[in-house]
């Protein structure tokens, strides 16, 4: 994920918000960002075939001392002081407005916790349990206000360690958002803040609004869907294929680079993508990547239709945790323009620099706001319309340094920690990276059908060539 | 567009980041570090298209080093000897 703390938001403020305290509870409603509204569409997507939903994951890998009751109580505490985290997610009476009914939390089941017991140490980063890739598939009823869940593999009783997914529906949290929400539990936990206390004095409080007609936001939104039109005239292929009927059945796989390799991989973004822009080399390498997947295929990719997701965090508030703050930066290479690493960075430099110029990541937030009274699905099927079936190429994020600064998690020490992002089941394949300490981790998450085992391999080796020169 | 004096564009850089692109109180000064107050990549783009609405002046970005994005000071001469004579 492109970072940026600071910016505008636009989202519309509760009625019922009447109080500027942190907590949730006096509040009957929160309404969800536009971002929030937009993600909706990729969850009725996921939904359209059943069983499961729009789910993210973020694993600690603990060290031995981990205590998972420890963890069961304070969540449980949280859940009574911040309502949020298993508020139905409704439609307001009379109005098409969805929002976080925080009045019927209470009646809602607590987050659940699976605890699992396997025997011997911890498996390796790229042999991780099924009972931790199990949740990404899972169907969380958001309407009653299933949002959150946490699933804990312990090695030995605990003795030789723990592996932790907290997993949620995108809407009540984002990537950025997760972190700061696990942070937050351990601090909790070392008497640092409380249940009660939130680490953004804003959290709930309407941001301002933006001072704009609904003339200019929409031709802002209308703005920005032309921009995606355009990238019609070269028409995406995913590796799920368009319109996939199958059942969601996800799964991922972890590559975690050493120290060294990532001392590598780390100084070749900065020198060919730029200090403050290296998010741009870790996506022309998994454009390329996947790319070496067509190719081995024999199939025309068309071109590669790819967002970026932004932290957007309002002004003041950059660790607000609840509620998607992203906008979309959309990225599009023809197949000649993959060919070169350094040619492909150029192209997205040029590409990126262009739609923020353009105002584009503006203008998405102003589209994703008129998702708030839209039906669910009307996102998904204009991109189909326009992509001949397919949404876009894949998905991806980069997320840089994850959970900086917080090496122990209740006690326990961090060993490895990183995002797995969801993806519906076209275009069924996604690469969310981060750092954690000196090691750079890429997750695959993959449509199980969609992508042979020779193909991961494929794609693994071209991205670590890309990586490590 | 005349070059511009170190000093007025130290003053307008500072005030850019202070009211538009970063979300810092009164601690923050034309000395502090730029990264450790905030700023990221969309952050610095946007920073890059104000200075060259100022001043006329596109910063590539491969001078957006480290030691360059230090402070608004040193910001402000990266600009400062970018500008025409």
């Amino acid at each position: 994920m492109e970072t940026n703390a600071d910016h505008t938001p636009s989202s519309t403020p509760s009625k019922a918000a009447t109080s500027d305290v942190n907590g949730t509870a006096e509040r009957a409603f929160i309404p969800l960002t536009g971002a929030d509204c937009f993600l909706r569409a990729f969850d009725a997507e996921i939904q359209r075939n059943g069983r499961a939903n729009h789910v993210s994951q973020l694993v600690l890998r603990l060290g031995p001392g981990f205590d998972v009751e420890l963890l069961r109580k304070l969540v449980e505490q949280v859940a009574h002081a911040q309502p949020i985290v298993r508020a139905p997610i409704r439609k307001r009476f009379g109005v098409a407005e969805p929002v976080f009914r925080i009045s019927d939390a209470h009646r809602a089941p607590l987050p659940r916790f699976d605890v699992v017991d396997l025997d011997g140490p911890p498996p390796a980063d790229d042999e991780l349990p099924d009972a931790l890739i199990r949740p990404i598939n899972a169907r969380m009823d958001v309407r009653r206000g299933e949002l959150l869940r946490f699933d804990a593999i312990r090695y030995a009783g605990g003795a030789a360690g723990t592996d932790l997914a907290a997993s949620w529906v995108h809407m009540l949290l984002d990537g950025s958002g997760s972190e700061t929400f696990m942070a937050w539990l351990d601090a909790c936990y070392r008497g640092e803040s409380s249940p009660e206390q939130l680490p953004c004095p804003t959290e709930f409080d309407p941001p301002e609004r933006s001072d704009l007609t609904m003339q200019q936001r929409g031709d802002a939104a209308q703005s920005w869907q032309k921009w995606l039109s355009g990238f019609a005239a070269a028409p995406p292929h995913s590796l799920a294929g368009p319109l996939r009927r199958d059942p969601q059945s996800l799964r991922y796989q972890l590559l975690t680079l050493s120290p060294e390799q990532t001392r590598v991989a780390v100084e070749r973004a900065k020198e060919r993508a730029g200090f403050m822009t290296p998010m741009l080399f870790y996506l022309a390498a998994t454009i390329r990547a996947h790319a070496a997947v067509f190719r081995a295929r024999g199939v025309d990719p068309g071109s590669f239709v790819v967002p970026l997701p932004v932290n957007l965090r309002p002004r003041g508030a950059a660790k607000a945790m609840f509620r998607t703050h992203v906008s979309l930066v959309w990225f599009q290479a023809l197949v000649d323009q993959t060919r070169d690493l350094d040619e492909l960075i150029a192209h997205l430099k040029e590409q990126r620099l262009a739609a923020i110029k353009a105002g584009h990541v503006e203008n998405a937030v102003h589209a994703m706001e008129f998702a708030r009274f839209a039906p669910k699905r009307l996102y998904t099927h204009m991109a189909r319309r326009d992509f001949k079936g397919e949404l876009c190429s894949f998905f991806f994020a980069f997320t840089g340094d994850f959970m900086k600064g917080v090496d122990t998690f209740l006690g326990a020490e961090i060993l490895n920690g990183f995002h797995v992002a969801p993806v519906p089941p076209s275009p069924g394949s996604c690469i969310a990276m981060s750092l954690r300490g000196d090691r750079l981790n890429a997750t695959h998450v993959y449509q199980q059908s969609a992508v042979s085992d020779p193909e991961r391999e494929i794609l693994r080796e071209q991205l670590l060539r890309d990586l490590l020169g | 567009m005349p070059p511009l004096a170190l000093e007025d564009l130290t003053k307008r850089l500072f005030e850019i980041l202070r009211d538009e692109i970063l979300s810092v109180g009164e601690d923050f000064l034309p000395q502090s570090n730029l990264i450790d107050a905030g700023l990221d990549s969309l952050g610095v783009t946007q920073l890059m298209l104000s200075i060259e609405e100022y001043t006329g002046v596109w910063i590539d970005e491969s001078l957006l080093t480290p030691e360059n994005l230090e402070s608004a000071e040193s910001l402000a001469a990266l600009v400062h000897a970018q500008q025409e004579p």
